[in-house]
C-alpha cells in the first residue's frame, strides 16, 4: 500500500472536520468493545455451583440488581448497564474459558469481580487473557496483596483490603487483648495462606501452633480430628482461623463435636455466616463469640445509609434473596463501578476508566469503612478491617457498638486506628 | 512425530489407494541415478529419484500443472529401531521413505488429492538420515527443489511446508535459501532455537528421573549400540513409572521406583499427582491435554476433582509424549554432537514456576508440598552439559527466526510435544523484524515523500483448546475417545492444511495473504483462528 503525503494531509484535514464535528455529539461511543451509545456491557466469572458457591452465588445477582436500579434512573451518561455471568465453579481453568468467552463472544467492555486467587491469576496473569486483550479487570473479589501491583498487573483493581493486611489487624487485635495467651492458627496452604504468614510475620505475632491445610479444602466436607488435637496438645486458647468458608464451617463443627472450645478469631473470606449457615452442616450459633473482621458495616446495620440502600434496592430488584456480606460484596462492586464509568466521562474506552480510578477513585463512595489506596500509583482497595464479635444468629457487631477501624497497608507500615471520614451516600444511591 | 504407530502408518502409506497411489505405486522404488524415475498414469506424473546423498524424494504433478509446487518435510523419525512393546513407536524401524504431502504417513491422501486436483505440484524426501537431521534434509530439499524445476520447467512458485520437526526443516531452508521458496507453512511448529527445545525436554526428563526414578539415564547415553541399549531400557523404565504415577494419580502413592527424596516426599503425604503436575508446570507441558479439558469432573466429584486431579492426568497423558521424545532427542543429538547437550546447572526451577504454581496450587496440594518437590529439585544433582555438544546441537537445530518469505503457522494451543510457546517465539521475533522494517521504510519516506507500508509476512493461525470435550468412564477420562480440539500433535485436518497451503500460496502469488477480514472467514471455517492479539507463554527457556 502506497500513501502519497498530500493524500495524508487531506485526510488529516478531512479527519479534523470529522473529529470537531464529533466532539458536539453527546454521548458518542469511541468504538470501544461492549460500549454503544446506549449500553455498557461487563462480564463476571464466578462460582454460581459446586462446593465453593455457597454465599459466592449471590454476587452478580447483587451486581445486577444495582445495574437494574441504576438503569431505571437513567442509567450513567445515557448509558445502561448489564452484566454478562459465566459459572466457573471456583475452576481457574473454567474461569479463563469463561474470561475468554465473556471477551471474544460476548464482547464484554470490562470484567468485574473475578473471584478467587488462583482463578483471577490465571486471567490476569502474564498470559491470561484479560493481559493478552487488554481488558480491564475490575474490583477483583480476592485479598491477595500482589494484585495491587500497578507494574504487574496494569490493568485489574483490587476492592477488598489485602490478606496481609488483615492479618497485620488480627496480630495487632490478638497483641492488644490476649497478650501471654497461646496462639494457633489454621490456614489454607496457598497464596492465601502465604499473604496471611507475611502479614503476621510483619506484625510480629509468633504462633505456639500452626496447622496447615490443602488448599483443596473448598470442597472438604469434614476436618480431621488430627487438626483439632494438635490446637489442643499445644494449648492454642486462641486460634485463628484463615481459611475460606467450608473449611471453617467444618473446624467449627468437629471443634465442637471434640468440646474445644478457644477463642476464635475468623477471617473475613471464612467468617460469613450466610454462607455458614446456607451449608447447613453446623449450626450458626457454634460461631457466637468467635471474633471476625469486616471493612464494611455489618449486613444487619440497616442504620448505616450504605446498607439501609442496598436493603431497599435489594428489596425491590433482588427479590427473595437474603441480604447479607456477599449482597453487600456485590452491590458495592456495582456501585463503584458505575462511579467509574461516571467519572471516565462519555468517551469511555478500557483505558479511560482504569484512568478514572486512579485519578478519583479513592473518593468513590461507597460503605468501606476503611479508606480506598487508589491512586495513578496504586491500585489498592479498601485498607483497612474493624473486628467485632459474632451473636448467635451469625450476626457481627462491632466490639463495643462502635465500628473502630484499624487502617494499615500490606508493607511494613504499622497498624492504626483510622480517621477515615467515609463519604457520604449520594442522593438516591447514585453517582453524582 | 505424530501420536500414532508409525510402522501402522507406515503400512497405510504402502496399502493406500485413489488418485495419486496407482501412479505412486507404478514408479520404480530404486531410483538410484541423478534423474529420477517418473511414470505417468492418469494425467499424474510421479517420479521417484535420490539426491546426492541418498535421500530418496517423490515428485508429483499433475498434466494440468499450475506451476505451483509445494515442498513436504516430515516431521520427527527415529534414527533407531525401537523394541516392540514400547508405546507409541514399539517396532518401528528406521524408515526413510520419501513423504511428500501431510496426512501420508496416517494412510490419509485427502490433502494430497485436493493438491492435485487443484493443479499443484507436490514433492517431498524421506531424507537420509532420521533423528535431527535438519541439515540433511535442508540439503535434500535444495536439491529436490532444484529436480523439481527442471522436471517440470513450468514450476513458477515454491512453496515450502513441514510439520513439527518438518518445520524446523521448512524454516531453516527460508533462512538460508530463500531465493528457492516463495511461501511457507509452518504446520505443530518446533520453531524454536535448539537450546530452547532441548531445554524443554530435558527439564522434564530430568525431574521425572529425579523424582520417579533416578535409575533412568536420560542423558550421557553411550556411544552406539551400547548407547541404543540404554535408550530402550531408559524407554521400558520411564513408561512403567509413568504407569505407576498414573495409578496414584487418586491415591497419591508414588512408584516403588521413586528415588529415596521422591519416597521421603511421600512419607510426608505429598502425593505423586503433586509432583508430577510441578513436573510438567517446571519444563511447560500443557496441562490440559488429547483427553483432558480440565473443566470436567465425575459426577459427585465436581469442583475438587477439576481442581486437585486433573492437571495431573493431563500432566501424565502429555507428558508421555515428551518422556519419549527427549529419550529420543537426547541419544540422538549426544550422538550427533559427541557429549551430553542438555545442562541444568543454573536453572532456577522455583522461578520458573513461579506464576503458575498459584493457579495450580489445588493440584499441587499447597505451598507446602509445592516447596518440599521444589526443594528436592534444588539439592539434587544436575546435569553438566558438554559446551562443545550444546554448541553443535544449537546448529542442529539451526532456525534464528527471521522470517524471509510469508509464512502460515498453523499452531494447536495444547501441542504437548512441539509446544505453542514455538510458535510464539517466532510470533515476537517477527513483530521486531516488523517494526525495523517499518521504520526503515518511514525513514525511507522522508526522502522519497511515499510511503509504502511493510506488508506482514507471518499469519498465525491457531486451533485454539476447545471448552469441554472429556468425556468420563467411570472417574477417569476415556482415552479412546477422539481427541479434544486443539490440543495433541499435528492433528491438524485435511481442511486446514488446504486453508494453510491456499493462504500461502496466495501470499507467494501476490505477495499478501488478503484482507484480513477474508482471511478470518477462511480460517473460521475449518476452526482455527487469525486472532492476531492472541497469545501463550513462550517456552521456558525463552522466558526472560
Amino acid at each position: 500500500m502506497q500513501i502519497n503525503r498530500r493524500k495524508l494531509i487531506s485526510a488529516s484535514a478531512v479527519m479534523a472536520a470529522v473529529a470537531l464535528a464529533a466532539s458536539v455529539i453527546p454521548a458518542q461511543a469511541a468504538g470501544e468493545v461492549g460500549v454503544t451509545k446506549t449500553s455498557i456491557k461487563f462480564g463476571m466469572t464466578s462460582p454460581k455451583t459446586g462446593a465453593a458457591a455457597p454465599g459466592y452465588e449471590k454476587i452478580p445477582g447483587a451486581v445486577k440488581a444495582y445495574f437494574d436500579y441504576v438503569n431505571d434512573n437513567g442509567g450513567i451518561n445515557g448509558r445502561k448497564l448489564s452484566l454478562v455471568h459465566r459459572d466457573d465453579q471456583y475452576v481457574p481453568a473454567t474461569a479463563v474459558q469463561n474470561a475468554i468467552k465473556l471477551i471474544n463472544t460476548d464482547k464484554v467492555f470490562a470484567l468485574l469481580g473475578t473471584l478467587g486467587t488462583a482463578s483471577t491469576k490465571a486471567i490476569v496473569g502474564p498470559a491470561g487473557p484479560a493481559t493478552v486483550y487488554k481488558v480491564p479487570t475490575l474490583y477483583v473479589n480476592t485479598g491477595f496483596s500482589g494484585f495491587a501491583d500497578k507494574k504487574k498487573y496494569p490493568n485489574t483493581i483490587t476492592l477488598l483490603p489485602s490478606y496481609v493486611m488483615e492479618a497485620k489487624v488480627i496480630a495487632k487485635y490478638i497483641k492488644d487483648k490476649y497478650p501471654n495467651k497461646k496462639i494457633g492458627i489454621v490456614y489454607q496452604d496457598d497464596d492465601f495462606g502465604k499473604d496471611a504468614l507475611t502479614g503476621f510475620k510483619t506484625a510480629g505475632l509468633k504462633f505456639d501452633v500452626s496447622v496447615p491445610y490443602a488448599s483443596l479444602s473448598q470442597g472438604v466436607a469434614t476436618v480431621p480430628p488430627t487438626w483439632i488435637q494438635k490446637l489442643k496438645t499445644g494449648g492454642a486458647e486462641v486460634v485463628v482461623m484463615f481459611g475460606v468458608s467450608s473449611a471453617t464451617t467444618a473446624l467449627l463443627g468437629t471443634a465442637y463435636a471434640l468440646s474445644y472450645k478457644p477463642q476464635w478469631i475468623l477471617a473475613s473470606i471464612g467468617g460469613d455466616a450466610t454462607t455458614i449457615a446456607s451449608s447447613k452442616k453446623i449450626p450458626v450459633s457454634f460461631m457466637a463469640g468467635a471474633k471476625g473482621l469486616s471493612f464494611a458495616p455489618s449486613p444487619n446495620d440497616s442504620k448505616d445509609e450504605y446498607i439501609a440502600k442496598f436493603m431497599e434496592i435489594n428489596a425491590k430488584y433482588n427479590p427473595g434473596v437474603a441480604f447479607d456480606n456477599n449482597i453487600v460484596a456485590g452491590m458495592t462492586t456495582a456501585f463503584l463501578t458505575a462511579q467509574a464509568v461516571k467519572a471516565a466521562g462519555t468517551n469511555l474506552t478500557r483505558k479511560s476508566i482504569v484512568a478514572a480510578i486512579e485519578k478519583s477513585g479513592s473518593t468513590f463512595a461507597n460503605p468501606a469503612l476503611a479508606p480506598l489506596g487508589y491512586s495513578t500509583s496504586s491500585h489498592v482497595g479498601a485498607t483497612g478491617y474493624w473486628v467485632g464479635t459474632y451473636d448467635a444468629t451469625g450476626g457481627l457487631d462491632p466490639d463495643d457498638n462502635k465500628y473502630t477501624v484499624y487502617t494499615t497497608d500490606s508493607g511494613s507500615a504499622p497498624v492504626v486506628v483510622s480517621t477515615y471520614k467515609r463519604p457520604a451516600m449520594p442522593e438516591k444511591g447514585l453517582p453524582k | 512425530m505424530n501420536s500414532k504407530n508409525i510402522k501402522t502408518r507406515l503400512l497405510s502409506l504402502l496399502s493406500i489407494s485413489g488418485l495419486v497411489a496407482g501412479v505412486v505405486v507404478g514408479v520404480p522404488s530404486s531410483a538410484q541415478a541423478a534423474d529420477p524415475q517418473c511414470a505417468t498414469a492418469n494425467f499424474v506424473t510421479s517420479c521417484a529419484g535420490t539426491t546426492s546423498d541418498s535421500a530418496l524424494y517423490t515428485m508429483v504433478a499433475p498434466a494440468n500443472f499450475n506451476g505451483t509446487v509445494l515442498i513436504w518435510s516430515h516431521g520427527l523419525r527415529p534414527n533407531i529401531d525401537i523394541p516392540a512393546g514400547i508405546p507409541k513407536f514399539g517396532g518401528y524401524t528406521v524408515n526413510k521413505a520419501a513423504e511428500f504431502a501431510p496426512g501420508l504417513s496416517d494412510g490419509d491422501l485427502t490433502t494430497l488429492n485436493a493438491l492435485i486436483a487443484k493443479g499443484y505440484g507436490v514433492a517431498g524426501s524421506g531424507f537420509s538420515r532420521q533423528g535431527i537431521n535438519v541439515t540433511e534434509a535442508v540439503a535434500a530439499n535444495v536439491e529436490l527443489i532444484a529436480a523439481f524445476k527442471k522436471q517440470f520447467p513450468t514450476t513458477k512458485k515454491v512453496v515450502a511446508w513441514g510439520g513439527s520437526l518438518g518445520t524446523q526443516i521448512t524454516q531453516t531452508l527460508t533462512e538460508l535459501h530463500p531465493e528457492l521458496v516463495d511461501a511457507a507453512v509452518l504446520g505443530c511448529p518446533a520453531t524454536a532455537p535448539g537450546a530452547a527445545m532441548i531445554k524443554y525436554f530435558g527439564d522434564f526428563m530430568w525431574a521425572f528421573k529425579t523424582l520417579f526414578d533416578p535409575s533412568i539415564k536420560g542423558f550421557g547415553y553411550s556411544e552406539g549400540a551400547a548407547g541404543r541399549a540404554e535408550a530402550y531400557l531408559d524407554m521400558q523404565k520411564f513408561f512403567v513409572a509413568l504407569s505407576k504415577v498414573s495409578a496414584g494419580t487418586v491415591s497419591g502413592a508414588w512408584p516403588d521406583t521413586s528415588s529415596a527424596a521422591g519416597k521421603a516426599l511421600e512419607a510426608a503425604g505429598v502425593p505423586s499427582r503433586s509432583a508430577m503436575t510441578l513436573i510438567a508446570l517446571i519444563a511447560g507441558v500443557p496441562l490440559r491435554s488429547e483427553h483432558v479439558d480440565g473443566n470436567a469432573s465425575p459426577v459427585g466429584l465436581e469442583t475438587a476433582f477439576e481442581l486437585g486431579y486433573m492437571p495431573a492426568i493431563a500432566a501424565t497423558e502429555n507428558g508421555a509424549t515428551v518422556g519419549l521424545a527427549s529419550i529420543l532427542l537426547m541419544q540422538d543429538g549426544e550422538t550427533q554432537a559427541g557429549g551430553i547437550v542438555f545442562d541444568n546447572k543454573a536453572t532456577d526451577y522455583a522461578a520458573l514456576v513461579e506464576e503458575d504454581r498459584d493457579i495450580y496450587s489445588a493440584a499441587l496440594g499447597g505451598n507446602t508440598p509445592a516447596d518440599a518437590i521444589l526443594g528436592v529439585l534444588a539439592a539434587s544433582p544436575r546435569v553438566t552439559g558438554s559446551a562443545t555438544a550444546m554448541a553443535k546441537v544449537s546448529k542442529l537445530l539451526p532456525i534464528t527466526g527471521k522470517i524471509n518469505v510469508p509464512t502460515v503457522l498453523l499452531t494447536a494451543e495444547s501441542d504437548q510435544f512441539t509446544v505453542a510457546g514455538t510458535a510464539q517465539f517466532l510470533i515476537d521475533s517477527y513483530k521486531v523484524q516488523y517494526a525495523a522494517v517499518k521504520t526503515a521504510a518511514m525513514n525511507a519516506s522522508k526522502k522519497s515523500r511515499v510511503y509504502t507500508a511493510p506488508v506482514s509476512k507471518l499469519l498465525p493461525l491457531w486451533e485454539k483448546t476447545a471448552e469441554n470435550y472429556t468425556v468420563f468412564s467411570g472417574s477417569s477420562p476415556d482415552l479412546t475417545k477422539p481427541a479434544g480440539r486443539g490440543t495433541g500433535h499435528c492433528l491438524f485436518t485435511s481442511k486446514q492444511w488446504l486453508v494453510a497451503a491456499d493462504l500461502a500460496i496466495a501470499a507467494a502469488n501476490k505477495g499478501s495473504f488478503g484482507q484480513s477480514g477474508t482471511v478470518a472467514t477462511t480460517a473460521r471455517k475449518v476452526g482455527l483462528s487469525s486472532d492476531s492479539k492472541f497469545r501463550v507463554p513462550v517456552m521456558r527457556g525463552l522466558q526472560g
